[in-house]
């Protein structure tokens, strides 16, 4: 046995720097969402999306660009990396255990990243949280974490996105349109 | 008397037929030189129009064989991007829908401190 292990151990080293270059090489953006798959099989509805670079540059290769809001939807992805999303939704109240979705908050620290927003809602009981990365004054990233009673979702977007573009989309290829402006005097029509 | 004679004529030639003849002393050689030009023989390369059928067969097969993965990744490569570009939209809707929770929130909680501020 002993013998075996002084056989490899030559293979250490070198793994061990392949390791570190590949965790270099990943983007500063990227969370390292956990495995989820156990809560799949709870969930009465479950959004288990990984889209990264070259993924994105094939989904914008079906984006047609003489249609408008394709077009828009290309502008908006074009300077991102990846969209990383885990989404689910149950049949009771906080059926999900939090341990997990405390392990990617952990993850949201600075100085690399920067909580822009911390909503808590009492009376829904919801709880958002929207960070973003910054590397060198530049957002290269963003992340929500929104907790409903039934239903948590992560979205972790690496890359920086135009969030007013974002917006621009809704009411498009099934992206709800919501009535969310503020009504009154003060109203302040964002589009 | 005849028939005996015929029988006596048909042993005889038999006999002569069948009679040990010393093959000579170039026998040996002569059957050892046959039997080394017997595989010579059998390796003769096919005759050129053969090899000529058989390689356009074959490229007819690879031109086909290509054609039909060609067409397979073709499908494939389809399926991938229309899933990637459906998933891209989902993505999109997810997003909106959570910054849209967490604008309803800060305006909710806005109202509520002016209602208060107003209260007060």
């Amino acid at each position: 046995m002993k013998t075996s292990c002084s056989r490899w151990r030559w293979l250490l080293a070198p793994v061990a720097t392949l390791a570190a270059s590949v965790a270099l090489a990943a983007p500063p953006a990227m969370l390292n969402l956990p495995d989820f798959d156990a809560l799949a099989g709870k969930a009465t509805e479950s959004v288990n999306i990984s889209l990264d670079t070259s993924l994105l540059g094939l989904a914008a290769g079906f984006l047609d660009s003489s249609n408008p809001d394709d077009a828009a939807t290309k502008e908006l992805i074009a300077g991102l990396k990846g969209i990383y999303v885990r989404s689910f939704t149950f049949g009771q109240d906080f059926a999900y255990p939090s341990a997990q979705v405390d392990q990617v908050r952990k993850q949201l620290a600075a100085p690399a990243w920067q909580r822009l927003v911390q909503v808590s809602n009492s009376r829904d009981r919801t709880h958002v949280d929207i960070y973003v990365s910054v590397d060198r004054g530049v957002a290269n990233g963003l992340a929500i974490i929104a907790s409903e009673p039934r239903e948590f979702t992560i979205v972790n977007i690496v890359g920086s996105i135009d969030l007013a573009k974002l917006h621009r989309l809704e009411g498009k290829f099934g992206i709800p349109k919501l009535d969310l402006h503020p009504e009154g005097k003060d109203a302040k029509p964002d589009k | 008397m005849s028939e005996n004679h015929a029988i006596r004529e048909l042993e005889r030639r038999l006999r002569a037929a069948l009679e040990a003849v010393d093959p000579g002393e170039g026998f040996t050689p002569r059957l050892m030189a046959r039997i080394a030009a017997e595989p010579a023989l059998a390796a003769r390369p096919p005759r050129a129009g053969a090899v000529a059928g058989w390689l356009t067969f074959g490229l007819a097969a690879s031109v086909v064989l290509a054609v039909l993965i060609a067409h397979e990744w073709q499908v494939r490569r389809l399926e991938q991007g229309r899933e990637a570009r459906r998933q891209l939209i989902e993505a999109l809707r997810v997003t909106d829908e959570k910054l849209n929770l967490a604008y309803r929130a800060v305006n909710s909680q806005e109202r509520a401190a002016s209602a208060e501020h107003s209260g007060a």
